[in-house]
């Protein structure tokens, strides 16, 4: 239904020509580039036609690019200014584009090299740091030792440093080393919960002894280095060096924070060189000889005067003709007006293939219904609404970000509805908030009933637009059934169904209404059931005929769970009116008075906002899952490729034409 | 002592304590093995943190449900809102205590299921940003037998006489 049609473009246009050609091909921005790999293996084409290939221009502005984006990163995590809530595209006019990167090219590119230098002393500043710090730890049981430590013997003395475990006998150690050792002088420098650390100095050829006296202990001997200076003093020149690399780290985190200014000089360089990579990477999609070039890709059929025009300029030979049958095409959604917005519920699940139908145009209007049934709340839809609308006014958004809003808009208006009908006003806040504040009696009554008082009315209405929802999903296939022109299947599969679910329905509850209901809803199930069990396995062969049927029938089951599946319409409407009635509740417990009016309004404030987040969420996250799997399941498969023309994927900036102003 | 312990409003709180106290362990496990989840894929990438925050909330509902569920029973038997405790018969009062059965247990186990299918859906955010909507599709699916749990709990109670 609202799947673009496309058509299929083959161009053969001179190389010479190709790179003007390509920048007004992505300014169109309309036609999808088939990749032409695989092509050229086959023998007939070789040798004459081959693939440009580019990859070093394409990984050069690659390398580029990642550069640019290491800079910005770095500016923006010292950038101390405001940032917007929702990043958009600032919209500028192409010849203003063109002139403002020649003029300041030069001068950003430094700035970048600038940014990334800084991040790059910052990033081995840092390092530094921590390799001091582990050097400062290694030292400091050795604080006390007042020996430099590049001198390690004397012309007949040594100097012996070790570690015991912490548990040995200090006092008993010494005794011992004394004892084989009479002329060693021996010091304990220090202990932490593992280790003692001793010193010992002996004469040299008494060392051995040393050794043989300490092992008992287990005494573990410690190098320290090459390094000069007492411990202490290596601590402290340490110490200074990593307040000097602390120093340079904030002058360097000050030099990024002052780029801030070039940011979005840096941020158009990327985009510009994003759309340079593009164009780049988009040549080795396409064949060449010496001296013409090939491509073939799709457009959309709305696009073909545009496209037949750039192409008719440039005296290029083309050819657009309508894709096979049974071709696979990419796919764009089409719709108009306030269906666009659902777009997003379609295209999450997936696009739908070449020959399904766009569901959106159809899930819209029940995604509205049950988005509102579930969070029922007026109030909540109120602010809903005007936060969407706000936003959608104040930031230019684009794309899925923007139908997203859209979406949410129209979902606050429905929950308005909904929550006028069942009377749910920030749930029962105003009569709370009367009573406890006023002490006066003040209700809100709903216009249709309370679902707290009714559940039954509203679970039996939930299921009543379920099996609705549920029958639009089989008529759809029966619909595509008849397009391909099966009417047979769509009778059997879907009509006698109808008949069944209907007469089954008239005979169980149609009795209340009309007592002549039961008897005809009866024969309706009877023939619908008989029906089933004698088509349902035509397309199998032998036994399966007979068992087929009754496999079939037994799918009554599904069409059972589905339709109680809607019951969460009404427990999740249910839950945002509780919530909201213990979170007034919780309120009005403080009591009346000014601190309890105060008590109340806090307590209202920050358990709305909750309360809207987490119904929210689950109203949306449901209505998906109705979406996707009561409905999709009768009809949908899916499985389209999205249409990705060869635009401008820009990220910071919106080029804007000024088709008037110069002429094209 | 024990006919002391055995009486209607005893049972209707121990009810009200049974469906907010299993939900809400419930949803404490799951929303806890799904943070653990996230964290990892935060570490990795701090721009998923809103789309991973949206995954882990997913398993908290139980919690909720059980809290309304204790919260209308309260209600009912006049603790919140009313002229003190009704008084209880024992029937009246194990009614309650069953009716609050079915969110305490299935919302117990039914959130640590869904904690793990919303780990899993953290763990697909991770490779594939632009799934969001089917991770939580899947942590949904779990949801659904929780939301019947409730709606059976809210349908025992609202019809249950006192």
């Amino acid at each position: 239904m609202a799947v673009t049609d496309m058509q299929k473009l083959t161009v053969i246009g001179l190389n010479s020509s190709r790179t003007p050609f390509l920048h007004e091909l992505m300014r169109l921005g309309v036609v999808e580039i088939n990749s032409q790999e695989g092509v050229v293996n086959d023998e007939e084409w070789m040798p004459d036609i081959f693939r440009t290939s580019n990859s070093a221009d394409v990984s050069r502005l690659e390398a580029d690019i990642a550069r640019v984006s290491v800079a910005l990163d770095a500016i923006n995590r010292y950038d101390t200014g405001k940032k917007p809530l929702i990043h958009t595209r600032k919209e500028i006019k192409r010849n203003v584009f063109v002139d403002h990167m020649n003029a300041t090219k030069t001068a950003t590119e430094m700035n970048v090299d600038h940014a990334v230098e800084s991040n790059k002393k910052i990033a081995d500043a840092r390092t530094e740091i921590n390799r001091l710090r582990t050097v400062i730890q290694g030292l400091q049981p050795w604080e006390t030792l007042d020996v430099p430590m590049e001198m390690t013997e004397t012309a007949h003395a040594c100097l012996v440093l070790g570690t015991v475990n912490a548990k040995t006998n200090g006092a008993q150690l010494q005794t011992d080393v004394l004892a084989a050792l009479p002329s060693a002088v021996i010091n304990e420098i220090g202990a932490d919960k593992q280790q003692k650390y001793f010193s010992f100095i002996c004469w040299k050829d008494e060392k051995d002894q040393l050794y043989e006296a300490l092992r008992p202990y287990g005494f573990v001997s410690v190098t320290l280095g090459e390094t000069k200076g007492t411990p202490a003093e290596l601590i402290q020149s340490y110490e200074e060096q990593i307040t000097a690399l602390e120093q340079e780290i904030q002058e360097e985190e000050q030099k990024l924070a002052a780029l801030s200014v070039a940011k979005q000089d840096i941020e158009y360089l990327y985009d510009s060189l994003c759309m340079r990579r593009d164009r780049a990477k988009v040549v080795g999609d396409m064949l060449s000889t010496e001296t013409v070039f090939y491509f073939d890709g799709w457009m959309p059929k709305w696009s073909r005067e545009k496209v037949e025009n750039l192409l008719k300029k440039y005296e290029f030979y083309y050819n657009i003709e309508e894709p096979d049958p049974d071709e696979e095409v990419p796919i764009l959604l089409h719709n108009n007006g306030v269906v666009t917005a659902f777009e997003g519920v379609t295209s999450m699940y997936s696009l739908p293939a070449r020959h399904d139908i766009d569901p959106t145009a159809i899930l819209a209007p029940f995604y509205f219904i049950f988005f509102g049934l579930m969070l029922s709340d007026a109030a909540y839809g109120i602010i809903l609404s005007v936060g969407c609308a706000i936003i959608l006014k104040k930031y230019k958004l684009e794309g899925t970000m923007y139908r997203m809003f859209k979406m949410f808009f129209y979902c606050g208006i429905s929950t308005f509805i909904w929550g006028a009908l069942f009377g749910g006003w920030f749930g029962d806040f105003f009569t709370v908030a009367a009573r406890t504040m006023f002490g006066v009696d003040f209700v809100i009554n709903p216009i249709w009933f309370n679902p707290l008082e009714e559940p039954m009315k509203l679970l039996i209405f939930s299921l009543i637009l379920g099996g609705i929802h549920i029958f639009v999903g089989m008529g759809v296939q029966a619909y595509m059934y008849i397009r391909d022109g099966h009417p047979l299947d769509a009778l059997f599969d879907i009509g006698l169904w109808y008949l069944l679910l209907i007469g089954l329905v008239m005979f169980g509850f149609g009795g209340s209404l009309m007592p002549s209901l039961v008897p005809v809803g009866k024969y309706m199930a009877i023939v619908g059931a008989v029906g089933i069990l004698i088509t349902g396995g035509r397309k199998k062969k032998g036994l399966g005929k007979i068992t087929g049927g009754l496999g079939s029938l037994y799918g009554i089951t599904s069409y059972l769970s589905d339709v109680l599946s809607y019951s969460r319409l009404l427990a999740l409407g249910l839950a945002t009116g509780v919530v909201a009635q213990v979170i007034n509740t919780l309120g009005s417990l403080a009591g009346g008075g000014i601190v309890g009016s105060i008590v109340l309004i806090v307590v209202f404030l920050a358990g709305t906002v909750f309360n809207i987040a987490i119904n929210a969420l689950g109203a949306f996250v449901h209505s998906c899952r109705l979406q996707y799997v009561e409905f999709f399941g009768k009809f949908y498969t899916g499985g389209g490729r999205e249409f990705r023309p060869f635009e401008r994927k820009t990220k910071y900036v919106k080029i804007l034409e000024e088709d008037v102003e110069d002429g094209r | 002592m024990v006919d002391s312990l055995l009486n209607g409003q005893v049972l209707a709180l121990a009810g009200a304590a049974i469906a907010a106290t299993l939900g809400g362990i419930g949803s404490a496990l799951g929303v806890g093995v799904a943070g653990q989840a996230a964290a990892g894929v935060v570490s990795e990438d701090p721009n998923k943190f809103g789309q991973v925050l949206l995954l882990q909330a997913l398993p908290g509902t139980q919690g909720i449900y059980g809290l309304l569920i204790a919260f209308i029973v309260m209600v009912k038997v006049g603790l919140l809102g009313g002229d003190g405790m009704l008084d209880l018969t024992v029937a009246q009062g194990a009614s309650i205590f069953a009716a609050s059965l079915p969110i305490g247990i299935v919302g117990l186990c039914s959130a640590i299921a869904q904690g793990k299918a919303a780990a899993a859906g953290v763990m697909l955010v991770g490779k594939r940003p632009s799934e969001l909507a089917k991770g939580m599709l899947f942590a949904a699916m779990v949801e659904t037998y929780a939301v019947l749990a409730l709606l059976v709990s809210f349908l025992m109670l609202n019809s249950l006489q006192l």
